[in-house]
Formats: C-alpha cells, structure tokens, sequence
C-alpha cells in the first residue's frame, strides 16, 4: 500500500510547494502564536492579572515555572491555521478543478485521501517544529525586561512533542473535513465556527462532554505534560489521557474520511 | 507511443444527474485507432458527460464505457492508455505551467523530465515557468494537451481543443492529431461545429439530447444528394421545370426571387442552364455542405 502511495504523496509534496498556500499559512500561524507569547508575557510582567485580580501584588506570575510552561504552551494556537491547511489541501483541488488530472492521474480516489493525509500530517509536525522555534525565540526576548523563571529543556520538550503530535493530528483532521465538504468556504466556515465558538459554548455548558470533541481532544492529545489548563482553560480533570485524546482525533480523521470515501469522493466530477 | 492505441467503446451509456436530468441516452459508439474521430454535437448534446464517463470521472447511470474492455480505473497505467484534455480550466493559478505538468507527471510516476517534453511538443517551452494566470486561453489550452500528452498515450480525448485557438494553433493541431493517428493512435476530439474539425476527422459521432444521430465515416455525411446551389436568373419560370426533371432534385423559390436547388452541384446546375438556353445572373454553391446536414441532423437552424 505505501509502495502505491509513493508517487501520490510525492505529488503532494510538489503540489504543496508550488503554490505560496502554505508558506503564508506557516508565516501566519507563526506570528499568531508568538503574538500569543509576547501577549501573555507582558500581562503577567506588567501585573495584570494582579491588578485584576484585585489582590496585593506578592510575586510577577512570571516566576512560576508552570507560568513559563503555560506561554511556551502557546505554540498549540497554530494547531488552528493547521486545521485549515489540511481543509485546503482537499478543497483546493475542487475549487480550482485540479482534482479532475489527479483523479485521472490515481482513478483510484480513496489513495490520493490517504497520500494527503501522511504528507499533510508531515507538515503539520514540521509547522509545529518552525513554530515551536520562533516561539522560544519570542517568548526569550519578550522576558528580557522582567524577573522570570528560566526556560528549561524541563518545560520545552513536554510542549513540543505534544505539539508536534496535536499538529501531525490536526492536519489530518483537516484533510478528512476538506473531502467531507468539498466546498472551499463552507469546509473553513464550518470548521472555524465549531473550533471556536462551538467547543467554546459545549465547553461552557457541558464541560465533560466537551473533552470528546476535537478541539477538545486536541487539548487532550497536546497535554503530553498536564499542561491543558494553560493551553485550553480546561482543568485536568476535564481532559483525556494523553494517548486517548490522540486516539480520539484519530477517530473522528478517519470516520470523516471513511465517509467522505464513501459519499463527496465519489461523486462525478463534472 | 508503441502499440496500436486502444479502442474506445461506448456501450448502451446512460447518464441521469441528480435522478431528472438526463444528460445521455442509451448511447452506443466505437472509436478506432489510427483514426481520428469527432465526436459532434450542439453545446449540451451531452459530449463531455460521455468523455468524462469514458476516463471514470463521472459514473454511468446504466450500460458500459470501455477503453480496450477495461474501464479506465481498471486500466493497469491510464495515463500510458489515454491522455485526456477536458477544459481549458484545471489549473492552479498561482502555479507554473511546468510545475503543474511535473505534479501530474509525479502522479502518475512519470520522470518529471517529461514536463519539458510535453511543453516543448505544444509550443510553450518559453511559457513553461510563467504562472498559469498569465495565459491566455489558447495557451491553457496548448497547456490542456501537454497534459494529456505526459504518459505518451495510446488514445487521445479531446474536449473541444479548438476552443480559444488562433488559426495558426487550429493548423497545428491538425497536423498534430493527423500525425497522431497515422502513427497508430486514438483520437477522439469533441466539437460543436462541424467545420471546425471537418478537415481533420475521419469518423464522425454525431449527438444531439444524448442521443445518438449518426455515426460514420466523414464521407457518408455528404451524400449525393446533399448539394444545394442557389442561382438567379431572369428565365427563372423556364428553368425551374428544366431543374425539376432531373432525379432527386428538388428546388424552392427563395422570397428575394433566388432559387434554391438541392441535389445538385453547381457545375450540373450551370449545364442545365446552359442547355436549355437560360441566362444566369448569379450561381453560386453553397459554401458549407457539410455543416448544413451537420444543422440539420442536430435540429439547428440552417
């Protein structure tokens, strides 16, 4: 089976790096996580959340070692542009009809849904990777100006190995919705609202329940070092283990693409 | 190219979209290698939802479409069996020519070389490393074939590849496709005007509604009988009678006082004329026979 897939993922790659897609994705998603960093360092430097919290001010946030944790955990905010690459990976193809030479390329459909998902869960590690690296990065020179807990390999590590598996995970998730809703805007559109308004809302009202929805599981699957309550404002009783957040993603990628297989992939192309 | 091209069959097609709109009907024809054949029809007779069902884009609703009696999912290397160039579109903007040309050719396990082969065959090896928003329409056509043409294949299907052309390309696609076939190939190229292919085809499908009219070779399109000739003359109460004798004529007197003779061409109008002493003052063939019976047998306007 990885004998046949070869060339499609190989096509894949080409396709992928032959258009600016993601590389304005990558760029994006970087920005948006160290703005996240930078964002969190200065609430917490400058008092904040003390002042908020309307308490006297005894110590800077920022000497807390779980605190240092919880803003390199910011790198999981590029989990969503992601999501998105993976949705425009399959969209792609039928917005701009390229999906009619890659089907007369592979006849067999089910084969190009399965060579974008390993290519697309590569990126997705590396985009975790880039990110992770300009994060430190921001998060080192946005703490240059306050009193802080050292940025040890104790905290880094947890956070990107469960950022490269939430990523790897996200980017398929996003390949399996983009085949289940072929159209471009409705695939983004929908899955933007259920991220961020829908989990959101379930993960008000019903917080258990809100642990088995993607984003939720992603919360779950990124929590490599009980870190959910920085990156997701769940607390941990409300995640899954680790290795059940991942499988759970791994289950709703690969429902969505049984039955894409099924259904929007075998449709005509006309 | 190596062997014979394949043999294309269309079988008792059918094709009905979302259960109401029926877009083939009980649709049976046979394409042959080392000719080429035009596949007519008015714009939406129903000719790229057959191509699109010949290359397993768009199922059949009933009956069979064959590519040397496999479909083309079954085919063990499609793209080395037939090249297929549907439309002008397909293209990712933002991408080059050539790199679009080396993501399929990866695809199908070509070396990506065959991009430079394919945009030098169709004329665009300057234009290769331009972004496909900046073609024309004849390039993306030209670019349309170079696509087709990656796997070398055996059998090419063309949807409407004159479209967009300038005379110099609708030249060179003749000679292309000619070539093509003379070298064993399969060539099916679908058009909506007769004359448009007229000098490039050997065998005719024609449709109209998803139905099958007619299917042939070129030759017995324009039957005898199918010459008309118009002609003005002062003696024209005399000379209708004179026309009217000869066999499987018929003649009609246009409103501006012109008659309209079918069956006969002009040089045996002129002889008739000639014979029974009538002068002439216009006689004239009609320019295009053939696209004529083309209009007729399709229901359009002649």
């Amino acid at each position: 089976m990885i004998g046949l897939l070869r060339p499609l993922v190989a096509a894949e790659w080409r396709k992928v790096t032959t258009t600016k897609m993601l590389w304005v994705l990558t760029v994006v998603a970087v920005l948006y996580s160290c703005l996240q960093v930078v964002t969190l360092v200065i609430l917490a430097g400058g008092g904040l959340f003390e002042g908020l919290a309307n308490a006297p001010i005894e110590e800077s946030m920022l000497l807390d070692p779980d605190y240092i944790g919880a803003i390199l955990g910011q790198v999981g905010t590029a989990a969503t542009f992601v999501l998105l690459l993976g949705i425009i990976a399959m969209t792609g193809e039928f917005r701009h009809m390229t999906i009619t030479s890659t089907f007369l390329a592979s006849p067999r459909r089910s084969r190009v849904l399965l060579a974008k998902m390993l290519l697309y869960g590569a990126l997705g590690a590396m985009i975790a990777v880039v990110a992770m690296a300009f994060v430190l990065v921001a998060a080192s020179v946005a703490l240059v100006p306050f009193e802080h807990a050292p940025i040890t390999m104790g905290a880094i590590v947890p956070v990107l190995v469960g950022a490269v598996i939430g990523m790897v995970l996200y980017a398929i998730l996003g390949v399996s919705i983009g085949s289940l809703i072929t159209n471009q805007v409705a695939a983004i559109v929908s899955a933007l609202v259920w991220v961020l308004l829908f989990e959101a809302l379930v993960g008000l009202a019903f917080p258990g329940v809100a642990r088995w929805l993607p984003g939720g599981a992603l919360n779950s699957a990124m929590d490599v070092a009980l870190r959910a309550d920085a990156t997701g404002g769940m607390t941990q009783a409300e995640t899954l283990p680790a290795w059940a957040g991942i499988a759970v993603l791994l289950v709703y990628a690969g429902v969505f693409a049984a039955i894409a297989s099924r259904t929007t992939l075998r449709r005509d192309v006309t | 190219m190596t062997a014979p091209g394949p043999t294309l069959q269309v079988e008792a097609l059918t094709k009905v979209f979302r259960r109401r709109v029926t877009a083939v009907r009980n649709l049976s024809f046979t394409v042959e290698p080392g000719r080429v054949t035009g596949f007519l029809g008015p714009n939406g007779s129903g000719k790229t939802t057959t191509l699109r069902c010949l290359l397993g884009l768009v199922r059949p609703t009933s009956g069979r479409v064959l590519i040397d009696g496999r479909t083309y999912a079954d085919l063990p290397a499609p793209v080395h069996a037939v090249g297929a160039a549907l439309e002008a579109s397909g293209f990712h903007p933002g991408r080059t020519a050539r790199n679009h040309l080396r993501v399929v050719a990866t695809a199908a396990g070509l070396p990506t070389t065959r991009a430079d082969d394919v945009l030098e065959a169709v004329g665009l090896a300057d234009a290769g490393r331009r972004r496909v928003v900046e073609y024309s329409l004849g390039m993306r056509q030209r670019l349309a074939l170079a696509t087709a043409l990656l796997g070398d294949p055996g059998a090419l299907i063309l949807d409407e590849p004159a479209n967009g052309l300038d005379p110099e390309g609708i030249a060179w696609l003749r000679t292309f496709l000619r070539q093509r076939a003379a070298d064993g190939g399969t060539v099916l190229v679908s058009s909506h005007v007769l004359s448009e292919v007229q000098q490039t085809v050997d065998d005719v499908v024609i449709i109209n509604h998803g139905e099958l009219i007619h299917t042939g070779p070129l030759g017995g399109l324009a039957k005898p009988g199918t010459a008309r000739v118009v002609l003005r003359s002062p003696d024209a109460d005399r000379l209708r009678p004179l026309l009217e004798e000869r066999p499987d004529v018929t003649v009609t007197l246009r409103g501006d006082g012109a008659l309209v003779v079918d069956g006969l061409t002009s040089a045996e109008a002129g002889h008739v004329a000639f014979v029974g002493g009538c002068e002439l003052h216009e006689l004239s063939g009609e320019a295009d026979a053939l696209e004529r019976v083309f209009l007729d047998l399709t229901g359009g306007a002649s």
